[in-house]
């Protein structure tokens, strides 16, 4: 049966691991969103081989699986860097690769009209993409964002295998010293579960102000 | 003067618009008409600098100049026939924003002048709503508020009639002529023979991607017989109350067949 004592004196360290989960979550989508937009931006591009280069890269990272990108990143490439920090890149890099193409497809949704008005109007390429097409970009992209980070918050257990001490892997800590899966399991899923709701309640609610304000 | 010569495009190997020249003075409206597909929005987007011709030249008031020229210094303005006003922003920003960047000019007077073009456009209490908001009228008036705003001294209208009703017809003309006179070169490519009626224009009808008929709208009203091909548009076009129906056979009586 559930140990609420066990969960009880167990939360210091769970919620010390889901501060770390946040922060890999978070930095993670940083990384992501940062990156993802500038490859999303630039494969929109006329030049071929920045197209050609931008499709390997979200090929390679979105074809392999982001376990094996955590192990290459904190085992194989020799970065001067905690597991926690190289854990985040692995994550945000696999990261960039979804939100480039989430970025490309909102880009090419705008409709044609929209670019040509700008620049009859006599706005630069710069101010085009930077004040009239991201901006109505994001704001269809604010779902498929949210998704990205929810899907962040859950795949930052996987940070667990290179030894970050996260949510996922201070509950198996705590498992390997009372042995009752049952009950921590229980508590770690429900905190993910919390997590990704509330993530998912506050882009509702940011997207029906966005959409409210401009109907 | 806007000075037009030989101009030619051609778009997947059809001749679009076919050595064109032809000038137009300030305060001049120059209509092309034709059917859909015939290249009269072609020499729109070209002196927008939106499409780029295979040769041409142009000249504004005895200066040679480019489309991109004319782009950059701001002296070309379109009105979209879907107007392509900025969603994301309100209607006053949809003008004022573009004083601020394109023109460089103060947020606070960004926003006078923009406040003015929306009090001359009938759309002052609709400064903070969103352009889905609007009506299609008022999104046509604030699409030309906003190409206004930088004050270009070409302006071309792009099908401007063709989502209207015939009394907002009748409006959009009326703001048509006061452009024109306030000494701007009017370009309207159309075929909303509506228009014709409702200004004082040269006509150029184009087939083909050739000018096949000129015509001032006076000259061709006192003597309609001088102008074939127009008038055999202008018929073409009209719209028929007692338009006899086609004798078509009922598909289901075909079925099968």
């Amino acid at each position: 049966m559930i140990n609420i004592t066990l969960i009880w004196q167990s939360l210091p360290a769970l919620l010390h691991g889901t501060l770390i989960t946040l922060k890999i979550a978070a930095y993670g989508t940083l990384i992501g969103f940062s990156l993802g937009t500038l490859l999303g931006v630039a494969q929109t591009s006329k030049n071929k081989l920045v197209r050609l280069l931008i499709s390997l890269y979200t090929t390679i990272i979105r074809g392999t699986p982001m376990l094996f990108q955590i192990i290459i990143f904190v085992y194989i490439i020799p970065l001067p860097i905690s597991e926690l920090s190289a854990a985040i890149w692995a994550i945000g890099i696999n990261s960039s690769a979804y939100i480039c193409e989430i970025v490309r497809g909102g880009i090419l949704a705008i409709p044609k009209g929209q670019h040509e008005a700008a620049h009859v109007l006599g706005l630069s390429p710069w101010q085009t993409y930077r004040y009239i097409i991201i901006p109505q970009a994001f704001r269809t992209l604010l779902p498929s964002f949210g998704n990205e980070f929810i899907t962040l918050i859950k795949d930052s257990s996987l940070a667990s295998i290179v030894g970050v001490m996260e949510l996922f892997k201070e509950g198996t800590i705590v498992i390997s010293q009372h042995y009752d899966a049952i009950s921590i399991y229980a508590i770690v899923g429900l905190i993910y579960l919390v997590l990704t709701s509330i993530v998912s309640i506050v882009i509702n609610y940011i997207q029906s102000r966005v959409n409210h304000a401009t109907h | 003067m806007l000075r037009i010569k030989n101009l030619n495009k051609t778009f997947h190997n059809k001749k679009i618009l076919n050595t064109i020249s032809l000038d137009i003075q300030p305060k001049e409206i120059a209509i092309f008409l034709g059917e859909s597909g015939v290249g009269k929005s072609t020499l729109l987007r070209i002196l927008a600098n939106l499409d780029i011709p295979e040769s041409g030249a142009f000249e504004l008031n005895g200066n040679t100049i480019t489309p991109k020229e004319l782009n950059k210094k701001n002296l070309v303005g379109m009105v979209f026939q879907n107007f392509n006003l900025f969603e994301h922003m309100t209607v006053l920003q949809n003008i004022s924003f573009i004083l601020e960047k394109v023109a460089k000019k103060s947020k606070k007077e960004s926003k006078k002048i923009g406040l003015d073009l929306l009090k001359q456009y009938g759309l002052i209490e609709k400064k903070d709503s969103y352009p889905l908001s609007l009506s299609g009228g008022q999104k046509q008036r604030l699409s030309i508020a906003r190409t206004l705003a930088l004050n270009p001294q070409i302006i071309c209208f792009d099908e401007p009639t063709s989502s209207l009703d015939p009394y907002l017809t009748n409006f959009i003309a009326d703001i048509i002529k006061k452009i024109a006179q306030q000494n701007h070169i009017v370009l309207i490519a159309t075929h909303d023979i509506a228009l014709l009626d409702k200004l004082q224009a040269t006509i150029y009808l184009i087939k083909n991607g050739n000018i096949i008929e000129k015509a001032k709208t006076e000259a061709f009203k006192n003597d309609q017989d001088k102008y074939p091909n127009i008038k055999n548009f202008i018929l073409g076009h009209r719209p028929r109350l007692n338009k006899p129906r086609l004798n078509r056979p009922h598909p289901k009586s075909t079925a099968g067949e």
